[in-house]
């Protein structure tokens, strides 16, 4: 993992200095609500329904022991005993009090982590596959890319006050998991010819209202010129953006609007002139991070699946998590878990800080005092020896933490929505509670196989819904909550290019949506050949027999 | 009438009233080689406008971040190294990032308060990138690791 310097000790600790300043001023009357707005979103402070929400960065998702154990401090010490895994790898707390942040923001200084730039119109937390580092389908360990994006990011003079805010996310292995072409830039990591770190760039892709796939604007950008490149990107963004309306500002609008050959054509004339200039990055810089985030002392371990057949044949429970939750690793002998976040009756997302202690106990025992979280709003121990699998599932399984449905129906992306948060049109929690309660049949879900539902509470698409097999988007209909699902949408880690999903029909009712998403899967087990997953028969069979199903007795 | 704050050898300071006094701002269409030139945020910073006598941007809004960007463009595509002016809707938080672009004169408006904005200047010691300031990034100007 990568460590702070002094360099960045000392600006994490100017930050909090000048947070904690503004703060006071605000406090003092000689900042108004408009412009403090503005800073605190920059310091990871939304205001939301209840009370303020405080988004911690965890840049790329990675995190240590040691970190975890400070979240679950704050958890306990400012909040309500719980936090919230986003869809952005981050932690959200939504308890804090406005005047005790600069402390809280103090309190994570000390174990190297911040709130910068979480919200607000700027560069957002650089995410990444959660098993970088792990997979064994990985060409390119995206993290120090990542790292080195975080410090060109962090406080950047010329794009901290860009049309709207920006979102950028890395994968450098074969299977996307990192959901690149609904990013406002997604960077694939590969090597040349020459073994050399080059990157496809793409552009103007995202979710929300208009949700666009990217276009790819550069092939193989050699890896010295990354940081000039994203520049020209981000300047023509931040000076042709629009700033009139906040729905048509994202930079897909822009791409839209120009074309992605003028966008590029743009980009590369800024480009000329700062191409190999100061900005270029220096070999030196790449192995520093490339350094610190060498691979941890892996032993000599073989697979040993004699061993875990035997546990499998005689806990058929710890078989199924094997399947759902743990993921092959690069290294023979090791493997990556998954620790589902998500039980019936919890909201998607919560952990409470004794959840999140004992996750940071196991990482020091198991994973080299490393995990991550994944987009999916799960933790992940990137480095598990398979002889330990079995201990680390019993003691998962007394801390709710081992539901083997990874990858399944009950697995759900979900937005804080309607409970939380003040942009929301309508209830997101308890739609997937409902989901989770209806079809609790454990039978029935391994029967249904790989399956995501994704859920958000209104068009900004925090819950992903338009990359969801199947998507829910809460709706306001005069005033009532309404709900359109949406199909076959995905974000390309099927091995197929990344799709939306397509709206099946008008919207319905909360207690409607358990009985129209029974249906859909009653069409899906009816037409399934032997063997093919949902996303698959969707491709095959279209959206029309989903949508005679659905309707079939509306008038 | 706004205070004109600016960049000095010694540090920024308070400009004396009569600086601004008698600057006969023009607007690209009226402008001639060797006047003080206003720009506008949306406009593209044309090779010309180096032989300005100063220059002003005007921000629209205090967290419009167009100007920081046309700021660059003028002092490093154009080389620009005459006065660099902020006008507008001039915020203090903003003044480090303005000074990080190449602005080298803000005017701070009546309603904020100029103590203040001096010392909001420069809230950090060091930055990660290279900008018009200083264009080495921080890998390149120390050893860093």
């Amino acid at each position: 993992m990568y460590r702070y310097d002094d360099f960045d000790r000392n600006f994490v600790a100017e930050r909090v200095a000048h947070y904690r300043s503004q703060t006071e001023r605000y406090l003092a009357g000689k900042l108004s609500d408009d412009e403090f707005l503005q800073l605190r979103l920059r310091n990871g402070l939304y205001v939301q329904r209840l009370a303020p929400m405080l988004r911690v960065a965890v840049p790329y998702g990675t995190l240590s022991a040691k970190q975890l154990r400070m979240l679950a401090h704050i958890a306990r010490q400012y909040d309500r005993g719980y936090g919230h895994l986003s869809t952005r790898q981050n932690m959200q707390f939504n308890w804090p009090d406005l005047a005790e942040v600069p402390d809280i923001l103090e309190d994570l200084a000390t174990v190297e982590m911040h709130a910068i730039q979480t919200s607000g119109n700027c560069i957002r937390n650089v995410t990444t596959d959660e098993f970088a580092g792990a997979a064994r389908d990985e060409h390119v360990d995206a993290r120090p890319y990542c790292e080195i994006m975080r410090q060109w990011s962090t406080n950047h003079p010329e794009f901290d006050w860009l049309p709207r805010k920006f979102k950028i996310a890395v994968t450098g292995a074969t299977t996307d998991r990192a959901a690149i072409a609904v990013h406002d830039i997604g960077l694939r990591a590969g090597l040349d010819a020459h073994g050399k770190v080059v990157f496809d760039v793409y552009v103007g892709g995202g979710l929300g209202r208009t949700p666009v796939i990217g276009s790819q604007i550069y092939s193989g950008l050699p890896v010295q010129h990354l940081l000039t490149y994203l520049e020209s990107i981000m300047r023509v963004y931040n000076r042709y953006g629009r700033r009139d309306n906040k729905y048509k500002a994202r930079i897909k609008i822009l791409v839209r609007a120009m074309g992605a050959e003028a966008f590029k054509a743009k980009v590369e004339e800024d480009w000329q002139d700062i191409k190999d200039g100061p900005s270029t990055l220096l070999d030196a810089e790449v192995e520093r991070m490339v350094a610190a985030f060498e691979p941890p002392a892996f032993e000599k371990l073989e697979n040993d699946t004699d061993a875990l057949d035997k546990l499998r044949f005689e806990h058929p429970e710890f078989g199924r998590w094997l399947k759902h939750n743990v993921k092959p690793h690069k290294q023979s002998g090791y493997a990556v878990v998954v620790l589902s976040t998500k039980v019936t009756g919890v909201p998607t997302g919560d952990v409470s800080d004794e959840q999140m202690d004992a996750v940071a106990d196991w990482s020091e025992r198991y994973s080299f005092s490393e995990l991550r979280i994944s987009h999916e709003q799960n933790f992940v121990l990137p480095h598990v020896p398979m002889q330990h699998l079995f201990n680390l599932w019993q003691a998962a399984t007394a801390q709710d933490l081992a539901t083997a449905n990874v990858g399944l129906l009950t697995d759900i992306i979900c937005c804080p929505g309607g409970d939380y948060c003040s942009l929301a049109n309508a209830k997101s929690i308890p739609v997937a509670e409902a989901i989770q309660q209806r079809f609790d049949d454990v039978d029935y879900l391994y029967d249904l196989g790989d399956l995501d539902i994704n859920i958000s509470g209104c068009m900004n698409a925090c819950g992903h819904h338009h990359v969801g097999h199947i998507g829910i988007l809460g709706v306001d209909k005069k005033g009532q909550e309404f709900y359109q699902i949406s199909l076959g949408g995905h974000s390309g880690h099927s091995g197929l290019p990344p799709s939306l999903g397509q709206i099946v029909g008008p919207s319905v009712a909360r207690e409607e949506v358990t009985d129209v998403v029974a249906a859909i899967f009653e069409v899906y087990l009816q037409h399934r050949l032997e063997g093919e997953q949902f996303l698959s028969c969707f491709n095959r069979i279209s959206i029309d027999p989903f949508k005679e199903k659905v309707y079939a007795n509306a008038d | 009438m706004p205070t004109l704050i600016k960049a000095a050898a010694d540090g920024w300071a308070i400009a004396s009233e009569t600086e601004s006094a008698d600057i006969q701002w023009q607007a690209p269409e009226d402008w001639n080689s060797g006047d003080a030139l206003l720009l506008t945020v949306d406009l593209e910073p044309l090779a010309e406008y180096a032989q300005a006598e100063r220059i002003a941007i005007e921000f629209p809004a205090f967290n419009d971040g167009r100007a920081l960007s046309l700021a660059v463009l003028l002092r490093t595509r154009l080389g620009y190294t005459g006065e660099l002016r902020a006008v507008g809707a001039v915020h203090e938080d903003i003044l480090h990032y303005m000074v990080r672009c190449g602005f080298d004169a803000m005017e701070i408006p009546d309603d904020r308060n100029v103590q203040i904005a001096l010392e909001l200047i420069r809230p950090y010691s060091n930055v990660y990138q290279g900008t018009v300031d200083n264009p080495e990034p921080s890998f390149r100007r120390m050893q860093r690791g």
